[in-house]
């Protein structure tokens, strides 16, 4: 697997005039995978509670109060922590078997455009996380067992969905900067 | 304009985008979003999303698909599949064909680890192709065999797929990996006689490997301490009423083969057993199996020294992409599932072919064919979450003189089946696609000519899973 920090279009970053801008892409970049690996490592955390909560149930009959609550909730992060990571690295799954007679011009812009579009879904998605956040700081709603408060969690899925908004318009916008493999 | 009109054009709508280079997950989040939109409110959106777009997430059943790609990723570099295939080359070595053989074996021992068809066919490139090349066995042989043998990452479970139908359908994971089990061994087989078949005919595929001297180590004695202490410890959970017989016989009868099995695979046999055993058992959840995979894999690996920083970060990574990129799919088959929902065609439909008169089996078959040819074209998981919202309640509808639960359990199996398929099925096999990454100097035409023989094997179990559901359902039966 090759480092997430030179993703297509940043080798062409000479070429530009605007270097501090492809600097705030790779930084953009760094950021996204630096958030995978935190979210992998929540996940190895969630994993070890678990294993615990197995062994003690099965050992001493006495399972972690409320496990699952926190796999719950650590699913929900991590998940969100994995987007950003997922567009950065362009994972998301596309049928190319009936685009084979674009110009890599034309299939270029057509992969910038679903990204705005996808941009604009991820915004969408930040401002109703905004106000799920806000709700459940009103209502004051918690996890039934460990009666943990569910807005910070919410909150984070928030800011986390801003985030994948603003990676979303970086690869877009190295997307349409990036005429290296037009002529080929 | 109808509901199942709307749907139509929604599903025209998407298919559209999706032959337009959408990301897959993104063209069902937006058409479900507009439907939903148009068939409700712009409000009526706003309120679902505002709760289901963390809640979505927030899924304990959910949480187990990155736990099973974390443990499949950890596996990938915890240097396993090397002594799983070295073990197999062993057994293997005295039969025409025996180290293709060897790589179904070892890839039929790994999928009991790995949920993931892909990583599993990147594992064994890597790890069996070489030795492969060096026997100088038929290029297009040796990555076919790999391709097939990688389908068996998912057709033995954990599989990600799997659990992917289950929550869509909303059945239990602990019953579809049962079932699973028996079709996914008779594949392993059959590949195996396919393997037999196909260098009888040609023995110039698989030159005859030197019969491997077995090195004669002495085995060592801590294993049949471990088995001796497993044992007992069965007995006493059985004292205490804590575990069930005919479960409790089941672990002894394997902590026996621990005792006696190559104390190289040993750790990777181990942690499969534990975590397929435990989930079948209902020692615990799938995510906790999961779980306690991922941990075990992770001990191995650095315990062995082949897991460093460096290895678990990417493995770390290699985690994060695909869940997202299984996630985006998932949310946006939830959404655009509920749009479907409002639209009631999945309802229209259902009664439509409940009373079209046409008999239950051809219903099926041909849903079945349907997917074989859209498998060919299309990627596999977006298929089955794009159809079962159609599909699957119209299958519950039909009667096969099996109770609903079963039927479901059964529909699964057989998605499995079609679902491996497409990945190994020319002109799209995503299998294939990963082998020839690996071997670029091999052409796609050779891998595909030697992934053929095997597509027949696939088709003949499907139709022998089709004809006789107890090759899946029994286990189920008899565990529950």
């Amino acid at each position: 697997m090759t480092d997430a920090r030179e993703p297509s279009g940043e080798a062409n970053a000479a070429r530009s005039p605007s270097e501090d801008a492809s600097q705030t892409s790779s930084v953009i970049g760094a950021l996204a995978s630096a958030l995978a690996v935190v979210g992998g490592l929540t996940a190895l955390a969630v994993a070890i509670l678990a294993t615990l909560s197995v062994l003690g149930r099965w050992l001493f009959s006495t399972p972690i109060e409320g496990d699952f609550e926190f796999v719950k909730m650590g699913a929900a992060i991590t998940v969100f922590m994995y987007l950003p990571y997922t567009q950065w690295r362009r994972g998301n799954i596309v049928v190319d078997t009936f685009t084979g007679w674009m110009s890599p011009r034309v299939r270029r812009l057509t992969d910038a455009f679903w990204d705005l579009v996808y941009a604009a879904f991820a915004g969408f998605m930040t401002w109703t996380l905004f106000h799920g956040a806000t709700d459940a700081i009103r209502s004051g709603e918690t996890t039934m067992q460990r009666q943990i408060p569910l807005w910070p969690s919410i909150a984070l899925a928030d800011a986390l969905a801003a985030f994948l908004c603003i990676v979303t318009l970086v690869t877009a916008w190295l997307m349409l900067r990036d005429r290296s493999a037009d002529r080929s | 304009m109808t509901g199942t009109m709307t749907a139509a054009v929604g599903f025209g709508a998407m298919l559209l985008m999706i032959a337009f280079r959408a990301p897959i997950g993104l063209s069902m989040l937006i058409v479900g979003a507009v439907g939903y939109t148009h068939l409700s409110s712009y409000n009526a959106l706003f309120g679902y999303m505002k709760t289901n777009a963390y809640h979505q997430f927030a899924n304990y059943t959910l949480s187990v698909i990155p736990l099973f790609i974390l443990m499949g990723a950890l596996a990938e570099r915890a240097g396993i599949a090397r002594a799983l295939f070295a073990s197999a080359e062993r057994a293997f070595s005295r039969l025409n064909g025996g180290l293709a053989m060897a790589v179904i074996g070892a890839c039929t021992a790994f999928g009991a680890i790995c949920g993931s068809s892909v990583a599993t066919t990147a594992t064994f490139g890597r790890a069996a192709l070489p030795e492969l090349r060096k026997f100088r066995y038929d290029p297009g042989l040796s990555t076919g065999t790999i391709a097939v043998g990688g389908t068996l990452g998912i057709l033995i479970p954990p599989s990600v797929i799997l659990v992917v139908y289950a929550i869509t359908t909303e059945q239990n994971i602990a019953k579809l990996f049962q079932a699973a089990l028996i079709p996914g061994l008779l594949a392993a087989l059959s590949y195996c006689i396919v393997i037999a078949i196909v260098v009888r005919r040609n023995p110039a595929l698989a030159p005859r490997t030197e019969p491997i001297v077995v090195e004669v180590k002495p085995q060592p004695l801590w294993p049949k301490l471990l088995g001796v202490a497993l044992l007992t410890a069965i007995a006493i959970q059985i004292y205490r009423n804590q575990l069930g017989l005919a479960f409790g016989a089941a672990l002894a009868a394997l902590s026996l083969l621990v005792m006696f099995i190559d104390v190289s695979v040993m750790p990777a046999i181990m942690v499969a057993i534990i975590v397929v055993g435990g989930i079948y058992g209902g020692v615990f959840t799938p995510t906790e199996g999961a779980a306690v995979g991922a941990i075990a894999m992770l001990v191995i690996g650095v315990v062995s020294r082949a897991l460093g920083r460096k290895e678990i970060f990417e493995a770390l990574r290699q985690t994060a992409e695909t869940s997202g990129m299984i996630f985006i799919i998932l949310l946006g088959a939830e959404i655009f599932g509920a749009f479907l929902a409002l639209s009631h065609l999945p309802d229209t439909a259902a009664q439509f072919v409940g009373n079209s008169g046409l008999s239950p089996y051809a219903i099926l078959i041909s849903i079945l064919a349907f997917y074989i040819l859209l498998g060919a074209v299309m990627d596999e998981l977006a298929m089955i979450l794009l159809t079962l919202p159609v599909f699957f309640p119209v299958v519950q509808a039909l009667d096969f003189g099996m109770l609903p639960d079963e039927v479901a359990i059964w529909f699964g199996i057989l998605v499995l089946i079609v679902v491996g398929i497409g990945l190994t099925a020319p002109p799209i096999g995503l299998n294939v696609f990963v082998i020839s990454s690996l071997a670029r100097d091999i052409p796609l035409v050779s891998t595909y000519r030697g992934v053929l023989p095997f597509l027949a094997a696939d088709i003949l179990r499907l139709a022998l899973v089709v004809a006789f559901p107890a090759i899946s359902l029994w286990l189920v039966r008899l565990l529950n």
